[in-house]
């Protein structure tokens, strides 16, 4: 099976090299594709340089176009099987590993790494951040559970981690996604549409790093409008219409 | 209702000055010859321009006829002509910028797939190079486009 990593990256000229690394690494026999999000910074070169295919959006379009465009280069390229990772070091490409086995085995056609979901007591890297030891900021962790909260109640399906940007995905997710994937709240609304679509999503316990560069993007008024904006996101998403066609 | 009525503005609801009309009307025929201008110069499309020439023609219209105002304001039930002049507005302006929303998402998403099928391309031509330059990276043969 032809296996496709992914990495969105903007502006992670720091940290992007050692991922690749890292997958072409834990990952043997795979892709790897760095979608450099507009970045103006080294990020494509370095990406290039570390062995990556460098698909490089002409500008920043956000997150979801750049996870889009992975998905449209897995589907076209006939990749059988795909996953991404964020480009900040925070996933380890071994854990992304346990994602892909559960697509490939067909547990599942989604298969999302969260980092909140009890581990199974299987005892791996006990250094990262993941299960009782993860201690996310109050502004985080209020987010997380309204999402959690709406999205759950959106699909009828328990979710944990809702903005997970570590994931893996069979055909029929790159179908779906490659056509709809909503350019600025994709973490969430993906969820709630391949649920939709009548797709096998599953959550899987991950360890997560602390990131190795960078800081995150929310303050708490980013992360009240963050959280405003996702209800209106997954209100308006229940009324989508369900495309036909997308059988399992 | 007939045109005289209308020209004559005998409605007593209807308080326009014969400047106020003039004023008007000069504005609303200004308004036109902007639009095609803009045209002219291709500064403005063709199909973005009809929604504004109706909103001249309606100005013009309300400028030579004023019972029209009056008649529009009773159809509508409201007293004060004013007030219906400032709804109707209101709402075409509201709709308009709604429209202008739905046309700038559908742009925003055509902007996003062009960059989008640039970047894949770029990048299919670099899997494609290394494959055939050996460079070890591990994609394998059999590419589909």
């Amino acid at each position: 099976m032809r296996t496709l990593v992914f990495i969105p990256a903007w502006n992670e000229a720091d940290s992007v090299a050692a991922v690749i690394a890292d997958v072409r690494e834990l990952l043997p026999g795979t892709d790897v594709l760095v979608v450099d999000d507009g970045s103006t910074d080294e990020t494509a070169t370095r990406a290039a340089g570390a062995g990556a295919i460098v698909a490089s959006l002409p500008f920043n379009q956000g997150l979801g176009a750049a996870l889009q465009t992975g998905y449209l280069y897995a589907l076209r390229e006939g990749y059988d099987l795909c996953a991404h990772l964020d480009a900040d070091g925070q996933h380890p490409p071994a854990e992304v590993a346990r994602l892909l086995e559960e697509v490939r085995a067909d547990r599942a056609d989604l298969v999302i790494g969260s980092r909140y979901r009890a581990p199974a007591t299987d005892g791996e890297s006990a250094n990262g951040v993941g299960g009782d030891d993860y201690k996310p900021t109050i502004s985080r962790r209020i987010g997380t559970s309204v999402f959690r909260f709406f999205l759950t109640l959106a699909t009828r399906q328990r979710f944990t981690d809702t903005t997970s940007g570590m994931r893996a995905a069979n055909r029929r997710v790159m179908e779906l996604f490659s056509e709809n994937y909503s350019p600025d709240f994709a973490e969430i609304e993906s969820l709630q549409l391949a649920v939709r679509q009548g797709l096998r999503v599953e959550e899987v316990p991950v360890r997560m790093l602390e990131r190795a560069g960078g800081s995150s993007f929310l303050t708490p008024v980013r992360s009240a409008f963050f959280i405003f904006k996702g209800m209106i996101v997954l209100l308006v998403g229940q009324f989508r219409p369900r495309k036909v066609g997308t059988e399992r | 209702m007939s045109t005289a009525l209308l020209i004559a503005a005998q409605d007593p609801k209807v308080h326009l000055t014969s400047q106020t009309r003039i004023l008007a009307a000069v504005i609303a025929v200004g308004f036109m010859l902007m639009i095609l201008e803009l045209i002219r110069r291709n500064r403005l499309q063709e199909r973005f321009s009809v929604v504004w020439f109706v909103a001249g023609l309606g100005m013009l219209a309300g400028a030579i006829f004023p019972g029209l105002l009056g008649f529009v304001a009773d159809a509508m039930g409201v007293r004060d002509t004013n007030v219906a002049l400032f709804s109707i507005i209101l709402l075409l302006l509201l709709g308009l910028a709604l429209n202008f929303s739905v046309i700038m998402s559908r742009q925003a998403a055509q902007i996003t797939r062009l960059a989008q099928e640039r970047a894949l391309e770029q990048a299919r031509e670099q899997a494609r190079s290394a494959e055939n330059g050996g460079e070890p990276t591990n994609s394998r043969s059999g590419t589909q486009a």
